[in-house]
């Protein structure tokens, strides 16, 4: 069975700096492996080791981003396709094109996994969009997978349901965080993902964007919302008391 | 140029939200909402302006694949400036893949949505909700709306359509549902939350909170990992990004660590407090008053100081 699973290098949320005018510091910012994805990694490593074949990883991001892609490696993935582009600067139908074309340069995969959503963008679009792009059945936002030969089952988490869907292989899935505990990867499989081969394609060659524009940033801002920050001390019954007192002064507790 | 804008969602009431918000953008654009409609007419999509309704897809069982589809065929032929979709779980697949199929932008999660005449514009959270992105389109666009962004449209009269967009199969079986266990409480109008963390060591645990929250005449909340990983509470009562917002006088976070995930569904609330164990929790960050301390200990006393006073 060949499996694809895509992977982001994401913007780490927490380590992102405001500058002064309140818009983000992206040059050089902090990345790591968007957090799901490491659950579509692991449900890719798993169905492996029921089925064979081959776990290839798949990403679009700048060179900075090889260090998610060794992860993934590290985590038992066989080998990684690298597309280079500016992950900032473009939307989730170019990233979709780019996934797909790489993939289908690649030969046909039998299950493409993504997760729901990235961390740092978290848009839900690009793993319906790889699916449209390769013309093959997608079944999203995935909690359970089984796979019987040509035949499929995937159980969908949707917000107040749960739903049974058949499709046949191939098709392509998103993961919900509650499919699998992600694998943590051993020093020893560390050391080993660097000699794992990883291709390097350029985005702008195997899609061109064309004239067209999508969906552009045209500014983005920050701005926390202003708390008290007051520190309650004492036992915890006088800690109790102090804590109602306020919120009786603040009016919101009837 | 009278153009229109689509509104489609396979929830009713998310449909009649959409529809507020295409409202804003038809004004911008002097275009008109159509409400769309796939296979059969729902009555209770009210929305403003008139209807469309596409025949062709089979059955009252609209998977996002067929939706998509059916949607598609549509805009190849009229040609809509916008289509706006809800964005639920299905939404976001059924907008993906329609624009996906036409090759054009599609905006995630967007609320304050308006039109320039030549493109739409709207802001959603990036960075777990660090950050607001404002973020356009060009016409033709497609757009996820934020559920609980908008109001309910009220009902209004409007031209009825139709088009046939031919049979349309799908790829996919859907050959089982379950209901997950739904929650008694709307989050969204409660005055007091008190929202539990995976600082509640077991789900029998939540007793406490839940008599708390019943004290200070409130709902009973929690993080993501004690819905959706663990569970214990109903997954409609998670807080968040992929979760509710709410904007309660009151938000008690209790045992919850306060990453910005949960922070971006609660930020808006009037007054926050928080209790925690460890000191350098970043819930503290987002907090009014915090008191460092074990949940075990704190609300029982809370609970005792309540009654006290009653
Ligand atoms: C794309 C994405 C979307 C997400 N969306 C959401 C979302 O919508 N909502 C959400 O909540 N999360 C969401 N998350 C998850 C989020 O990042 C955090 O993992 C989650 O909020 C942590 O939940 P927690 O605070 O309950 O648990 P933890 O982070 O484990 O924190 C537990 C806290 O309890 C404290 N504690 C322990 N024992 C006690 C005690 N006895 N008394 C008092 N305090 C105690 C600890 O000090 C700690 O701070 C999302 C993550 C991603 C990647
Ligand atoms: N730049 C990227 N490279 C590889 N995979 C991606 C990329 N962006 C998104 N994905 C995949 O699509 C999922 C959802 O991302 P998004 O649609 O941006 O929320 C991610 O979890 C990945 O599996």
């Amino acid at each position: 069975m060949k499996i694809a699973v895509c992977v982001k290098h994401a913007v780490d949320e927490a380590e992102l700096k405001i500058g002064p005018g309140g818009s983000p510091l992206l040059a050089g910012a902090a990345g790591k492996m968007s957090t799901f994805d490491k659950n579509a990694v692991e449900e890719g490593l798993r169905l492996k080791a029921a089925h064979q074949g081959e776990v290839v990883v798949f990403m679009v991001g700048g060179t900075e981003s090889k260090k998610t892609l060794k992860e993934a490696l590290a985590m038992g993935a066989d080998r990684g396709v690298l597309v280079t582009a500016d992950t900032v600067a473009i939307d989730a139908l170019r990233t979709a094109t780019m996934l797909a074309a790489a993939m289908k340069r690649s030969g046909r995969f039998d299950v493409v996994i993504c997760s729901e959503g990235a961390s740092d963008t978290y848009t839900g679009q690009v793993p319906p969009m790889v699916g449209e792009l390769l013309g093959i059945p997608y079944v999203g936002y995935a909690r359970k997978i089984e796979i019987d030969g040509k035949a499929a089952k995937i159980e969908r988490s949707l917000e107040d349901s749960v739903e049974s869907v058949e499709a046949a292989v191939p098709f392509a899935t998103s993961v919900v965080s509650e499919i699998n505990d992600p694998r943590y990867p051993t020093l020893i499989q560390i050391m080993q993902a660097s000699k794992k081969p990883v291709e390097e394609l350029n985005g702008e060659e195997i899609a061109p964007a064309g004239s067209r524009r999508g969906v552009e940033v045209l500014s983005m801002s920050s701005q926390p919302t202003a708390r008290k920050h007051v520190m309650i001390d004492g036992s915890p019954d006088e800690a109790a008391a102090k804590l109602l007192d306020a919120l009786s002064k603040e009016g919101v507790l009837k | 140029m009278s153009g229109q804008v689509w509104v489609y969602s396979e929830s009713e009431p998310v449909a009649n939200e959409v529809a507020t918000a295409a409202a804003a953008v038809a004004q911008g654009a002097s275009a008109e909402v159509r409400m769309v409609d796939i296979g059969s007419v729902r009555p209770a999509t009210r929305g403003s302006g008139g209807r469309l309704l596409l025949k062709g897809p089979a059955g009252h069982e609209v998977s996002p694949a067929v939706a998509a589809e059916a949607l598609a065929r549509a805009a190849k032929d009229l040609a809509p400036l916008a289509v706006l979709l809800g964005a639920t779980r299905d939404g976001r697949e059924v907008a993906s893949r329609l624009a996906a199929k036409l090759g054009i932008g599609c905006m995630a999660e967007v609320a304050g949505l308006a039109s320039d005449g030549q493109g739409m514009t709207g802001e959603r959270n990036v960075f777990a909700g660090k950050v607001v992105a404002k973020v356009r389109c060009q016409f033709p666009a497609v757009a996820t709306v934020k559920v609980g962004a908008y109001p309910k449209a009220a009902a209004q009269p409007g031209e009825s359509q139709e088009k046939d967009v031919g049979p349309v199969s799908d790829q996919t079986k859907t050959v089982g549902r379950e209901k997950k266990p739904a929650g008694a409480v709307d989050l969204r109008s409660a005055k007091v939350i008190v929202s539990a963390g995976r600082g509640v060591k077991k789900k029998e645990d939540l007793a406490i909170l839940a008599e708390l929250a019943t004290a200070m005449r409130g709902a009973l909340g929690c993080s993501r990992p004690l819905s959706a990983d663990l569970g214990w509470l109903p997954e409609e009562h998670h807080i968040g990004l992929t979760g509710v917002t709410v904007k309660p006088d009151l938000y008690l976070a209790v045992g919850i660590s306060g990453q910005l995930q949960h922070v971006a569904g609660m930020k808006d609330s009037k007054v926050v407090a928080s209790i925690n164990t460890d000191k350098d929790a970043p819930i503290f960050q987002a907090s009014d008053y915090g008191i460092v301390g074990d949940l075990y200990q704190v609300i029982p006393a809370l609970e005792r100081a309540l009654a006290a006073r009653r």
